[in-house]
Parts: C-alpha cells; sequence; structure tokens
C-alpha cells in the first residue's frame, strides 16, 4: 500500500478540528431561498459533527485518507488560495442543452428547456415542488455498509447554497441530451453540489455530468437520482478536475418497476478522487448497467466504490470496471453486489479489469458479493495486470512497433468502457483525450 | 533465408541443438517432428520473440542478421508468422490490426499509408478468397473465433500482407476438410517466385494440396533428415522411429 496508514488528523496542524464549523459561519447567511430547509440543514450539520468525516479506520475507506482534503479545506477557509492555473474547460457539444453549473449555483435562469424537462433550482422552485426536494433529499444516499461516508452528504445539506432539480414529465422522452457542465472555482473553499433527478413514470433521459475545476478546487458533490416505473436513463459521469483538484462524490439511484438506468463513470483528473455510487434496484425487473473506467496517472489517487443493490424480484445488474493506473497512481475498486432476500430470480455480474502500466503504479480491488437469497446468478471477478505479452508479440509480428502495440492495446482497453455513452461527441472527445494521455504513458514506458 | 548451427536454450533448457536450414525464394518446405521436438522454438526465435536465449548459430535473411532485428523490423522485411496458437485481442478490430500493419510496412518502405477504399477493396478481395464472411473483418482480432476460424484468420491477414517468407506452424491442425482446401488455396494464390514458404505440419494431407520442394524432419533439436514430398509419405506410413533410429545410429 501506497498510502500511510496513520491517522494523521488534520485538525492537529490547522489548530480547528472541525472546519465545517467555519464553514457554516461563512457560507450560511449567503444562500437565498433555504429557509424551508433551514430545520434539515441545522440537523445535518449537527450529525456531521457528531460523526466527523471518514477516516481509515472505516473499512469502506481502508485505501483512501481525506487528511490532505481537511487540510485543503482549512487552508482554504483561512484564505489560502493556490495561485490561479489554467482551467480544464468542460467541453462545450453540439446538439445537447448545456446547464452551466458554478460553484454549485445555476449560473443562468434557463430558457426554453426541452420539451418533456424541468431544471430548476432554489430560485426557481415554487413552494409547490418542496416535497418532492424532500423526497428526494431525505433519501438514502450511502450504501447499508457504509455509513460512514453520511457525513458528506450531511455536509452538503448543510452547506450547500444551491440545488439543482431536473425532472421529466411522465411517458416524456427527452431527444435532446441534457449536459451538465460542473465547474468548480477557487471562489468557495468547499465547493458543495446538489443533484437531484426525479424520472417520471415511462420518461426516457440522457443526462451528462461533467465537473472540472480550476486550480485547487475542493469538491464535495451529492446526487440523488429516482427512476419510475418503466423510465429509462443513460447517466454519464465524467470527472475532469485539475491535476490539484480533490472531489468527494456521493451518488445514489433508485431504479424502480421494471426502469432501466446505464451510467458510464470516467474518472481522469483531480489529485484525490472518492466516489461512492450506491445504485438500489427498488422494483421488480428493474435493472442497471454500470460501466466504469478511471486513469490514475501522475501521483493521482482515485477511489471508486460501486454498491449495487437489488431489492426486489427479478432485478438484474450488469458492470464493467476497468482501471488503469501508471506513474505513481493509485487505483481503488471496491465493487459490491447485494443481493437482499425479497429480490428472487435476480442475475448480476461485475467483472473488473485493471493494467498497471508501471511498476510504481498500484491497484487495490476488491469485489464483494453479499447474497441472502438462494435463486439468483451472480458472477464476479477481478484482475490486474500487465498488458498481455503474447497479444504485444502479436502485434509485433504484423509489424506495429512496441510502444505502437502498447498503444493499441491500453486504447482497446479502455475503449469498450466508454461505448455506453450516449453521446457520441462526448464520447469520442474522451477517447481521444485518453488516447493522448495514455501515449505519453506507452511512448515514455517503451 | 540461411540459418545454420542454430542453438536456443529456453528456461534453461537447450530447444534447438545446432539447425541447419536454407530456404531460397520461390521454395516451399514442410518441416515435420516429433511433438516438443522444437517446431514451433524455431517459429518463434525466428520471428523474435523474447525468451529464446540463443547460445550458437546465425540466422541471415535478405543478407541481414536477422537475430538482431526487433520483432517488427523483421515483419516490415517481409517476414511472417502464422501462429500455432493465435491470440484474441478483443477491442482491435481485424481492419484496424491490418490497416497498421500495412502502412508500418509501407513506412518501413518510405511509401505513403494506403488509402481508404484501396485498403477496404484488398482486404474484401483477400476475405473472399479466403471464403470469409466480411463480418470477420470487423470483429475483433480472433475473438470468440473458432479454431479452425482463427487458422483462416492468419492466411487472410498472410494475403493481405503479402510477405517475403511466410512461416506457418501448424496452420493446418484444427481444419476441417473444406477449411484445410481454403488454406491451402491460400497459400498456393500466393505462391511466387519470389515469395518462401515454410509449413510446421505433423500431416501429410495439408502437402497434398500444397506440394512442398523439401520436407524436413526435425527431431531433437535439429534437422536430421531432409527429403523431396514423398518423405512425407514415408513418414506418415512408418512414423518416425525408423528415421530417429537412423540418426541416432
Ligand atoms: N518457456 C519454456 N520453458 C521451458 N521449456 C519450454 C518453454 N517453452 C517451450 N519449452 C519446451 O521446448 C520444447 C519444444 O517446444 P516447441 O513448442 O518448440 O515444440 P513443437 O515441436 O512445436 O511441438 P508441437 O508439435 O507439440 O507443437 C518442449 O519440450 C517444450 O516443453
Ligand atoms: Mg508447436
Amino acid at each position: 500500500m501506497s498510502q500511510s496508514t496513520v491517522r494523521d488528523d488534520p485538525g492537529d496542524q490547522a489548530g480547528n478540528r472541525r472546519p465545517w464549523l467555519a464553514a457554516a459561519e461563512q457560507s450560511g447567511s449567503t444562500a437565498s431561498g433555504l429557509d424551508w430547509l433551514r430545520e434539515r440543514r441545522t440537523a445535518a450539520l449537527a450529525r456531521a459533527d457528531r460523526l466527523g468525516l471518514p477516516d481509515q479506520s472505516h473499512e469502506e475507506w481502508r485505501y483512501t485518507s481525506l487528511a490532505p482534503f481537511t487540510r485543503r479545506w482549512l487552508e482554504h477557509l483561512a484564505g489560502v488560495r493556490l495561485p490561479a492555473a489554467p482551467e480544464l474547460v468542460p467541453p462545450a457539444l453540439a446538439g445537447v442543452f448545456s446547464v452551466d453549473i458554478v460553484d454549485g449555483m445555476l449560473c443562468a435562469p434557463l430558457l426554453a428547456t426541452p420539451p418533456g424537462l424541468t431544471i430548476q433550482s432554489l430560485q426557481t422552485l415554487g413552494p409547490e415542488w418542496r416535497t418532492q426536494v424532500e423526497a428526494l433529499l431525505g433519501s438514502t444516499v450511502s450504501a447499508r455498509d457504509d455509513s460512514a461516508s453520511d457525513s458528506l452528504v450531511d455536509l452538503n445539506t448543510a452547506l450547500l447554497n444551491d440545488l439543482i432539480l431536473v425532472t421529466t414529465e411522465p411517458g416524456a422522452s427527452v431527444a435532446m441530451p441534457i449536459h451538465i457542465r460542473l465547474q468548480a472555482t477557487a471562489a468557495s473553499a468547499l465547493c458543495q453540489t446538489r443533484l437531484l433527478v426525479d424520472l417520471a413514470a415511462g420518461s426516457r433521459l440522457t443526462l451528462s455530468l461533467v465537473c472540472t475545476g480550476t486550480a485547487g478546487v475542493l469538491v464535495n458533490a451529492v446526487a440523488q437520482i429516482r427512476l419510475g416505473r418503466d423510465s429509462e436513463l443513460n447517466l454519464v459521469r465524467v470527472q475532469a478536475l485539475p491535476d490539484d483538484g480533490m472531489l468527494t462524490e456521493s451518488t445514489s439511484i433508485e431504479v424502480n418497476d421494471a426502469a432501466t438506468v446505464t451510467v458510464t463513470s470516467v474518472d481522469l483528473g483531480a489529485q484525490l478522487s472518492r466516489q461512492s455510487l450506491t445504485v438500489r434496484l427498488a422494483g421488480t425487473g428493474a435493472s442497471a448497467n454500470l460501466n466504469g473506467l478511471f486513469l490514475a496517472d501522475g501521483h493521482r489517487h482515485i477511489d471508486n466504490r460501486t454498491t449495487l443493490q437489488h431489492e426486489a424480484p427479478s432485478t438484474i445488474s450488469r458492470e464493467f470496471f476497468r482501471g488503469i493506473a501508471a506513474d505513481h497512481g493509485h487505483g481503488v475498486f471496491s465493487g459490491k453486489i447485494i443481493v437482499q432476500p425479497g429480490a428472487a430470480g435476480s442475475n448480476a455480474a461485475l467483472t473488473n479489469r485493471n493494467l498497471l502500466l508501471t511498476t510504481t503504479a498500484e491497484i487495490d480491488t476488491k469485489p464483494e458479493l453479499e447474497i441472502y437469497v438462494d435463486d439468483v446468478r451472480c458472477s464476479h471477478g477481478a484482475t490486474t495486470g500487465q498488458l498481455d505479452a503474447n497479444a504485444l508479440f502479436y502485434l509485433q509480428s504484423r509489424g506495429l512497433d512496441l510502444s505502437a502495440a502498447r498503444q493499441v492495446l491500453t486504447a482497446a482497453f479502455l475503449r469498450d468502457s466508454l461505448t455506453s455513452i450516449a453521446l457520441p461527441e462526448l464520447r469520442e472527445r474522451l477517447e481521444a483525450l485518453l488516447e493522448s494521455r495514455l501515449q505519453a504513458q506507452t511512448g515514455a514506458a517503451s | 533465408m540461411a540459418v545454420s548451427g542454430l542453438r536456443v536454450e529456453v528456461g534453461g533448457k537447450e530447444i534447438l541443438t545446432g539447425l541447419d536450414l536454407v530456404v531460397r525464394p520461390g521454395e516451399v518446405h514442410a518441416i515435420m517432428g516429433p511433438n516438443g521436438s522444437g517446431k514451433s522454438t524455431l517459429a518463434h526465435v525466428l520471428s523474435g520473440r523474447d525468451g529464446y536465449v540463443v547460445t550458437g548459430g546465425s540466422v541471415s535473411y535478405q543478407c541481414r542478421d536477422l537475430l538482431a532485428m526487433a520483432p517488427e523490423e523483421r515483419a516490415r522485411a517481409g517476414l511472417f508468422l502464422g501462429f500455432q496458437y493465435p491470440v484474441e485481442i478483443p477491442g482491435v478490430s481485424n481492419v484496424y490490426l491490418l490497416r497498421s500493419a500495412l502502412n508500418a510496412r509501407r513506412a518501413a518502405r518510405g511509401v505513403s499509408e494506403i488509402d481508404a477504399a484501396g485498403f477496404l477493396r484488398l482486404v474484401k478481395a483477400k476475405a473472399r478468397l479466403m471464403q470469409m464472411d466480411e463480418s470477420f473483418l470487423q470483429r475483433g482480432v480472433n475473438e470468440g473465433f473458432s479454431g479452425g476460424e482463427k487458422k483462416r484468420n492468419e492466411i487472410f491477414q498472410m494475403a493481405v500482407l503479402e510477405p517475403v517468407l511466410a512461416i506457418l506452424d501448424e496452420t493446418d491442425s484444427g481444419l476441417d476438410i473444406d477449411a484445410l482446401k481454403v488454406v491451402a488455396n491460400g497459400v498456393n494464390s500466393l505462391r511466387d517466385p519470389a515469395r518462401a514458404f515454410v509449413l510446421v505440419t505433423h500431416y501429410q494431407r495439408l502437402l497434398d494440396y500444397i506440394r512442398p520442394d523439401f520436407v524436413h524432419v526435425l527431431a531433437g533439436g535439429r534437422i536430421i533428415r531432409t527429403g523431396d514430398h514423398t518423405l512425407a509419405l514415408e513418414l506418415e506410413a512408418d512414423g518416425y522411429e525408423q528415421i530417429l533410429a537412423a540418426a541416432s545410429s
């Protein structure tokens, strides 16, 4: 393990053990339209204060220390900011409906959203929406066994300045993909983004979330997504923070009767990134397809934790997660499948493949099965290795030089993860970006 | 190509023990021999796979020291290995591999990249020759191919790349009778005064379709006997025992 397991308490260095209290003081008064949420926010802050941030003594956080995260947060609160560096500008795509969210806030009122869809922020949210928002806000985010992460969700609730609600109308097939660009700037000490998505019965939506930021940003993102009966969501989530950015992200997706969610998750930036994604197959016949890819090159630490919870009969999950680590990168993948007693006739498959491009890189992986019912089909497996020497030689024997052969194999490895992205232009850009990053790798290694 | 006194160790064990073989343009050589005698080892060493330690002898190819060349240089100089066990490469399509391979060769000769239309015509024509469905072109290299389809795909690649010297390691193993004819036809269609073949095989049947100029028996890491195509018939009838006994006496 390349990470220190010693618990270092960031509070000691900064002389403040609870940065959230200072943060609450600084930000609490600035947000408007939040009065009706005050009680919930106060309770959340109290809970977070009691729990503290998760640390490595929690099994679910074994490989990832938030100490650098907390330290930077305290520095930001004290007014220390990193010098401005070139921003990673989120891609502008053609043929999509773009929504810009800067530091968790909707920038400008949205005009002419596609038919069948509403996108609202706290500023525009009428009182008639409050019940729905409260229900989503209150829905469980952390996986059953990861309550240590609850404090991240509570902190988000307590400190958010805005929230974004995306809803569809029953039966609406929203043809145009919604492209949400989440940008974090140095203006906030810790940027809290909160996204609520509610798909009505029988509706269809393609949604991409691309997270970028300026130098040194900290982001704590929470998303709560609900799919009504028979609905379909194609969700793409891309983490492209700058090399020194840090992110904690908690996402839950509740999939009801016969609904289908397809998720593509890509991590290609940040110094420290921890994503926890929980999919609850809550209705009969619900299904989930999850494709993940991370690139832990440079000094990146990228931790992905996914939980697929089968709660209802005849639910189906397919998960394929790929990781690539190079240089001094450290990747972590924990994938859990839980089949609960009510989930007879379910079918789950989880595959994790990891590629180590250098001997200094590291990937820790842990696929887990928890099954509480007999009548299910589950499979899971994980492998970590280098590029296949036989395949490399095969390509060389056809005339490709070693670095080209390495490139072809790594590109093939990652391309499969991106095929589920329903926005062709975004997929092509990601392919090109990842391939050029890997070109630097494979060129250097040969 | 001239192989002389080639000695090769694998994992500390001497597998080739002083092998001599001369292949001239236009010739077809068959190499037969018992399991484990070193036939694939020879094919691999000639194509530059690592893990093999050459402890003696030399190989010259087109007046160059073949053993000093990287695998891809050998390929670009016209050497082709048909694998006994072709590798599956998911995510890399057959056409992608072939275009990269062709262009790597062309670049080595200082020729510009092949144009898309010309390339497509070429691969489609060769696929027809090999009686391969065009859907195989877009599939991952050997991905999910049956044993016979993999072998056919090796010959298809050879047909597209048009090598100067092709070493085919047991390309006939695992082929049904019709496929064997297709593969033999693929090889025969490429026969040319400037092109040579080395066929490693266990079965006389392939040689019914591709008449070799020479048949060699490789045993104990050396060529212990060389003859014309009738030697294969003799082996088919009598096995290796007599020849092995004669060689050791
Ligand atoms: N990596 C290795 N380590 C040790 N021994 C090896 C290794 N690779 C090959 N050998 C041995 O070298 C010998 C020759 O193997 P080779 O594959 O060349 O035989 P072959 O003549 O092609 O046999 P077959 O007809 O079965 O294909 C065998 O005894 C084999 O076990
Ligand atoms: Mg062999």
